[in-house]
Formats: structure tokens, sequence, C-alpha cells
């Protein structure tokens, strides 16, 4: 019986050899059960050593496998064949992104912005240790659980066209994570983060697209936390200007 | 590494295309409820011209009704209203994203949320309509 | 390797530096206290013309528009003496300004960011200026002609 197979047009940047970006085509065997990882990893194993990628869990947790898949942000671990199975799959690294090499792309201005909505739980009162754990009812957490789910895949960012406008723009996860802990219940850091995101480069460059949240892997929502913070600060605004002692900015 | 902590590696910049908004069904959409506000500030400005007829007596005002009566209007008012109403859909599905309602422990799901906002239209157009037409 | 006279990507390394300025942008003074409180006012202004084009819109255009030019509306509806008479009720008179000037502001917040984000026009001031400036021209005229009547 002939083996099936499926064509796979695979994206390569190689500034060693060439200063442009080009196509490779390979021939996968395919079977029902597999995803474009499998695939890339073939092509590794079998074809072709020099292509790189990233990868690490393959099973949807780790984030690292974010590709562009016939032109749309998808995880490779969780995409699979019989998707496109007999058509040829088009394989790029995530846009809006540079790339390094061949399906790899620079993180830095990824990483250096979710630093800077301080991710972490602010207190400004620490209750003594004798006072135990802090304690948060299940509809505390429900407030901010959705948003906790991110595993900074950066599908939302390859998604976004403002970010492509905007590299500057702090993009869904990293308003997503600061809203995350603006809404948990042992936190106090809210007027830093409004600080960090209430600017031009964040919330308010956002337009409500809405893609981010449709191709999240993890259904966290990143457009809602977005306009929600907007609201947020909106509403504090408001407050502040009408009321003398109200609000906070 | 540099002081900025940025790349010391060759990288590809690819910047997007002009015309994203073109490329892809979710894009066309988002483009397509953006331009309904300028459909939104046609019927404004149709007002304001509305209010400024009336303003200049009965002659002005219905010089401004016959244009307002005819078939150029009608078909123009029919796409304004035909873009409104997409505005108001998109707007109300958008809003149920953003507005969180928690009710006995519970949060509100967005389809009672979009219902409770419909009704909401319903009951305001009817209200409008009254005073335009009849009161 | 590439000559470095030779390769055009070597040179977007330098370019590519935005992290940086991230980075530095956050260290910056905030002047922002400022900007974001415009910015604030801006997105209660966009919302609220958000939910008046949604919500009042549909039913006005309906019947001023479509209804008065299709010919179903009664005589008398938009006949002079009677809307002479509602317009001039000041009740009358504010809801004839939230209908005409709130759509405006939800108007010019989406085509300024129409301007940068999809014609990739990058004056932000001016867009910004050009923008709530047509609409705030907008609202004075309507309060002039609503003061007329």
């Amino acid at each position: 019986m002939a083996e099936r197979t499926i064509s796979l047009k695979v994206a390569r940047y190689r500034p060693e050899h060439r200063p442009d970006q080009y196509f490779d085509e390979f021939d996968i065997p395919y079977r029902e059960d597999m995803v474009i990882l499998d695939a890339l990893n073939h092509i590794k194993d079998e074809l072709d050593g020099s292509l790189s990628y990233r990868w690490s869990c393959r099973m949807g947790v780790c984030g690292s496998c974010g590709m562009m898949v016939n032109y749309k942000p998808r995880l490779t671990c969780s995409t699979f064949l019989r998707e496109f199975y007999p058509k040829p799959i088009v394989v790029e690294p995530l846009e809006n992104f540079p790339v390094v090499r061949d399906l790899v792309v620079d993180m830095t201005s990824f990483m250096q912005k979710l630093q800077s909505v301080k991710p972490w739980i602010i207190r400004h009162v620490d209750p003594p240790m004798e006072a135990g754990e802090y304690l948060q009812t299940p509809a505390e957490v429900e407030q901010y659980k959705g948003f906790s789910m991110c595993i900074n895949c950066m599908l939302c960012y390859a998604a976004c066209p403002v970010v492509g406008r905007d590299p500057d723009f702090l993009g869904p996860a990293v308003i997503a994570l600061a809203h995350r802990y603006n809404m948990d219940s042992r936190d106090q850091g809210e007027a830093e983060r409004q600080r960090a995101i209430a600017v031009d480069w964040g919330i308010w460059d956002c337009t409500f697209i809405g893609e981010c949240s449709v191709v999240c892997p993890k259904d966290v929502d990143p457009a809602a936390a977005i306009q929600r913070e907007k609201v947020a600060k909106t509403t504090n605004t408001m407050l502040s200007m009408l009321l003398p002692f109200g609000g906070h900015e | 590494m540099k002081e900025d902590g940025g790349p010391r590696y060759p990288v590809l910049v690819r910047t997007p295309s002009r015309t994203w908004w073109l490329r892809a069904g979710p894009y066309r959409r988002f483009a397509a409820r953006e331009i309904t506000s300028m459909f939104a500030a046609l019927f404004s400005a149709l007002l304001i011209a509305f209010l400024f007829a009336l303003s200049l007596g009965p002659h002005a005002y219905g010089r401004f009704l016959s244009f307002l009566g005819s078939t150029g209007m009608l078909a123009a008012s029919s796409l304004i209203l035909a873009a409104v109403l997409y505005h108001m859909a998109t707007w109300f599905r958008l809003t149920t994203h953003i507005v969180v309602i928690r009710l006995g422990g519970r949060t509100v799901p967005r389809n009672a949320i979009l219902a409770a906002l419909v009704v909401a239209w319903l009951a305001v157009s009817a209200a409008v309509a009254y005073f335009l037409i009849w009161f | 390797m590439d000559e470095q006279s030779e390769s055009p990507v070597l040179g977007e390394v330098l370019d590519w530096s935005e992290g940086g300025q991230v980075a530095s942008r956050a260290r910056r003074a905030p002047v922002r206290g400022r900007q974001s409180r415009a910015e604030a006012l801006a997105w209660a202004l966009f919302s609220a013309g958000g939910f008046v084009s949604a919500v009042l819109l549909p039913i006005n255009v309906a019947v001023i528009g479509v209804a008065f030019a299709a010919g179903w509306l009664p005589d008398r509806a938009l006949a002079y003496s009677r809307v002479l008479h509602l317009a001039r009720n000041p009740i009358v008179k504010l809801y004839l300004l939230v209908v005409i000037a709130l759509p405006l502001y939800h108007w010019a917040h989406r085509f300024r960011f129409a301007i940068h984000h999809q014609f990739g026009i990058h004056a932000k001031r001016l867009a910004a200026a050009a923008c709530y400036g047509t609409a705030l021209a907008g609202t004075g005229l309507a309060v002039w002609a609503v003061l007329r009547i």
C-alpha cells in the first residue's frame, strides 16, 4: 500500500547563507494522529537537520511552539495534519516578531514588556506571619483565574494588527497579565500597574479587534481584560475629577 | 549583550502590509464595523441641517423636507440604517465581553446580558417612535 | 558570514532595540498623568457615543430617514408647526444634542485610530486634533442650531 504523504512548505531564514526569507518544501509521511510538530520533527530527524524551531512540552501548556500555520497563529503541537490533509501546509514563524532563524522569533521585546507591568503580588502592608495565609473565596479566585491561564505563547501578538503597526504596543498577554494581578484580592498594586498600562502604547492603543481572544489556546480572553482596564481607568479618572477625594490615579 | 539587552545576532524584520485589514475575514469585519461610525456621523450632520432648516422658517423647512423625502435620500437613509444596525449588533456583542455581573454568587452568562440589551433597545425604540410620530 | 557593509540584516539589529526603548520609556518621568486623563476622557466619550449610536440611532434613522422618505409616516408627523413645538421643549433639545453630538465623538475616536492603524499615517497629534476638532465643531453647530429654534 502506498504511503500517504502531505506537503509542508516551511519558511527558512539562514542569514549566514542568504539575507532573505525563502521556502523549502518537504513531503511528510502522513498519519491521522500527527500534528505539525511531529512533521517538523520528522523533517529535522530525517530530511533536513538544519531546520530550527522551538518546542517543548508537546501538549499545549508550555507556549513554546507558536507558529503561523496557513497564515493563522497556532500551537504546532496542538494542530493536527488531518485538519488540512491532503492540501499542502504553509508553516512560517510567528507574525509581528523579528525572525532569528527559520521558525524561531526574537522574544526580547515581549519579555521586557512583561516585566514592565510588575506581574507579581504587590503589597503596601504585609500582614504578620502569625496571621497565616491569605484566604480567598472561590468567587474571588474566579475574578482573575481565567486571566492567569496565559502560557505566554504569543499567538495573540501574532494575531493583533496593532502589534504589527506599533511594535511598542504592550499587547494582549501583557495587559491581561496586569489585569490578572489587578483583579487578585491579595494584590494592592493596581495604581502602580495602571501607571504602566494606561499609556499610549498600553490600553489606549487597543481598538478591540478581538482576534487575540479568538486565537488564544487557553481561552484567556485578553481582549476582555484590556477593555475592563479601560473602563477601570476611565472610571477612576472621572471619579477623581468629579469628587475631591474620590478615585486614585 | 548590548546595554539595552537587545540581540547581537541578525534578525529579519517583516513589516506588516498597509492593507492588513483587507487580508482576512475577521479583519475585514473589523474594518466594516469601524466604517459604520462614519455613517452615524453622517446622520448627525443630517440632523444638524434639519435643525438649521427648522430654525430658518417654514419655507426653508419645506425645502429640506422635499430633499429628505427624495428617492436619493431614501437610498442613503437605508444605507445609514443598515450601517447603524450593524454597529448595534457588534456593539452589543462586544459589551457582553466587558460587562461582569454577579448574581447570587454566579456570573451572569453573556447571552443573558445580550438579551437584556436587546430588550432595552426595543423599549427605548418604541418610546422614541411614539414621541417622534404620534405624540 | 556576509560582509558587514553588504548585509542589510545587520543594520536592522541596531533598529531592533525597542526592547530597550520600552524599558527606557518605563523609566521616563510621568508626564503621562495628564496624557492619560485626556485619553480616559476620549474613551468615555467614545463609549457614550457608541451606546447612543447603538440604542438610539436605529429608530431615529428608521423614522426620520427611511419611514419618512418611504411615505409611511402620517402627514402631521414632521409638519413644521408640530416639529417646531417639539423642538422648543428643553428636554427635546437635550435629547437632540445627545443624539447628534455623542455619535460624532464615537466616530472621531474610531477614525483617529483608523488614520494611524489602517491608513498608516503616523501624525498622531494632528490626527487626534483633526478628529476631535471636527466633533467639537459639530457639537458647536448643533448647540447653535438648537438655541436658534
